[in-house]
């Protein structure tokens, strides 16, 4: 396919200058789209990235099908990569504040995580208002689709990740441990276990490594990892799922986690499934 | 029934088996049999597109050792992009350095990660215990070459594995060959100091499992 521009083709590596251009082209959002991911991939310490990321996080548009791109695909995928370019884009913490109020399901899904990769302490009382009234309302699922009126597992993350162990955050995590999802129970379990450092979380998501259905126990093993919860070693190891995914689930437990079992035996357990 | 017939119908149950589970439940049956005659039928599984049918298979084959490499040499289909990906987790397990030739080829151009982490570890653990000691030097020199051009490897996963290989190589070329030794302590702590600063997926337990090597390569 020949391009309109003069840079690299389609599939062509490219770097930051010209990734920097294509998230100027507001003619062409798949550019934007790509410039946006690309500046958020390669840690981009450029002084306009986090700028003009902020201009992307504005723009609004609808799904186009024919492209393939996702519905407000820019903003979405700018969001995405101010999440991986701390510490210069807390600038655009307000920015992300006034997105998490979009009325675009994916869009707020994408800034919720974003948050919390930034770890962004401002947006605590905005994601715990997002959760309000728990699994009834929140968590209730949206008439004519798979997902529920908020994206609960996004903001129960984000809320873990920032780390900000309030009573307020606890009072708005702690209902979603008996969501009928399991897969928000073990968001939920995560967040709390993050918060509290207490085994009773731990413990909860260890059982859910046994649950029958495959996609719950990579969610556990995802969330065990990023929790760093060290005493799961063993039942990690033992877990139906793939190796490549255990091992992720044990490279946190060593670099998030802290205590027993100490460093040998889980560089050990993570040989042991190569 | 004799032993050769018994396992006819453990063949038997696998070729005919109607359903994935069925061939997941037919094939641990054959594995579990330890005899040489299913390596063949347990080679065609890794080409059937069935995970859980393909790790019973490649357990077994692990199990059957150098008598299932043969097999698993002679009747790969290299367009089979599935079938090599088990394949090279057979070889890897079983350490014959007639799977060599593959394991380096699989490091080094494997588009899956997964594949290219168990030829790194694979590469690190072959048995050469058998071998002239000219013919090891030399094998050992071509797992030092596939291991030491990994180490840039963009997927951490891979890079780990690396280290892990190389902690084998260097452990089992003791104090037979030196400079082997030191070429794998050279790419450790390439790996241990930097795990590639430029690389934006750089990893702290890549360094870790590096520095653990190196550690348990120099013993205070």
């Amino acid at each position: 396919m020949l391009q309109p521009s003069n840079g690299p083709a389609a599939g062509d590596p490219i770097d930051e200058v010209e990734a920097l251009a294509r998230l100027r082209r507001r003619d062409d959002p798949s550019q934007q789209y790509y410039g946006a991911w690309w500046l958020g991939r390669n840690r981009s310490r450029h002084p306009e990235a986090v700028p003009l990321l902020r201009l992307a996080l504005r723009q609004r548009r609808p799904r186009d099908a024919s492209a393939g791109v996702e519905e407000n695909a820019v903003a979405r995928n700018a969001a995405r990569a101010l999440g991986k370019l701390a510490p210069e884009a807390l600038a655009a913490v307000p920015d992300l504040l006034d997105a998490l109020d979009d009325a675009d399901h994916g869009l707020r899904e994408a800034v919720a995580r974003a948050l919390g990769d930034l770890k962004a302490e401002a947006a605590v009382p905005a994601l715990c208002a997002r959760l309000a009234g728990g699994p009834a309302v929140a968590g209730a699922p949206l008439a004519g689709s798979p997902r529920l009126r908020e994206p609960c597992e996004a903001l129960l993350e984000a809320l873990g990740d920032i780390g900000l162990a309030s009573d307020a955050v606890l009072n708005a995590v702690q209902p979603f441990v008996d969501h009928e999802r399991p897969l928000i129970r073990s968001a939920a379990a995560r967040a709390l276990l993050q918060l509290s450092g207490d085994a009773h979380w731990g413990n909860l998501l260890v059982s859910l490594l046994e649950h029958p259905q495959l996609q719950v126990r990579r969610a556990a093993l995802m969330d065990l990892g990023a929790a760093g919860w060290r005493p799961a070693l063993e039942p990690i190891s033992r877990t139906l799922a793939e190796n490549s995914l255990k091992l992720i689930a044990l490279r946190g437990l060593v670099e998030n986690g802290r205590g027993e079992p100490q460093l040998e035996p889980l560089l050990d357990g993570m040989d042991a499934l190569l | 029934m004799t032993p050769s017939t018994a396992v006819d119908s453990l063949i038997r149950a696998v070729t005919e088996a109607d359903s994935a589970e069925a061939l997941v439940v037919a094939t641990r049956r054959l594995a579990a049999s330890g005899e040489v005659a299913a390596a063949s039928t347990l080679v065609r599984v890794l080409g059937y597109n069935n995970p859980g049918a393909a790790v019973a298979a490649v357990d077994g084959l692990i199990a059957l050792g150098v008598q299932a490499v043969p097999a698993l040499l002679e009747q790969l289909d290299p367009r089979n992009y599935g079938a090599r990906a088990w394949a090279v987790r057979a070889l890897a397990g079983i350490g014959d350095v007639r799977g060599l030739a593959l394991l380096e080829d699989a490091l080094a151009t494997d588009v899956g990660p997964s594949v290219r982490r168990a030829a790194a570890r694979g590469l690190g653990q072959l048995h050469l215990a058998d071998l002239s000691a000219d013919q090891r030097a030399s094998l050992r020199d071509r797992c030092l070459q596939a291991l030491e051009a990994a180490i840039a490897d963009g997927e951490w996963v891979v890079r780990y594995a690396v280290a892990a290989g190389l902690e084998a190589l260097a452990l089992s070329s003791g104090n037979e060959n030196p400079e082997a030794c030191s070429r794998a302590r050279t790419a450790l702590q390439r790996l241990a100091a930097a795990d590639g600063t430029s690389n934006p997926d750089a990893a702290p337990v890549v360094q870790l499992r590096a520095r653990l090597a190196l550690a348990r390569l120099s013993p205070p």
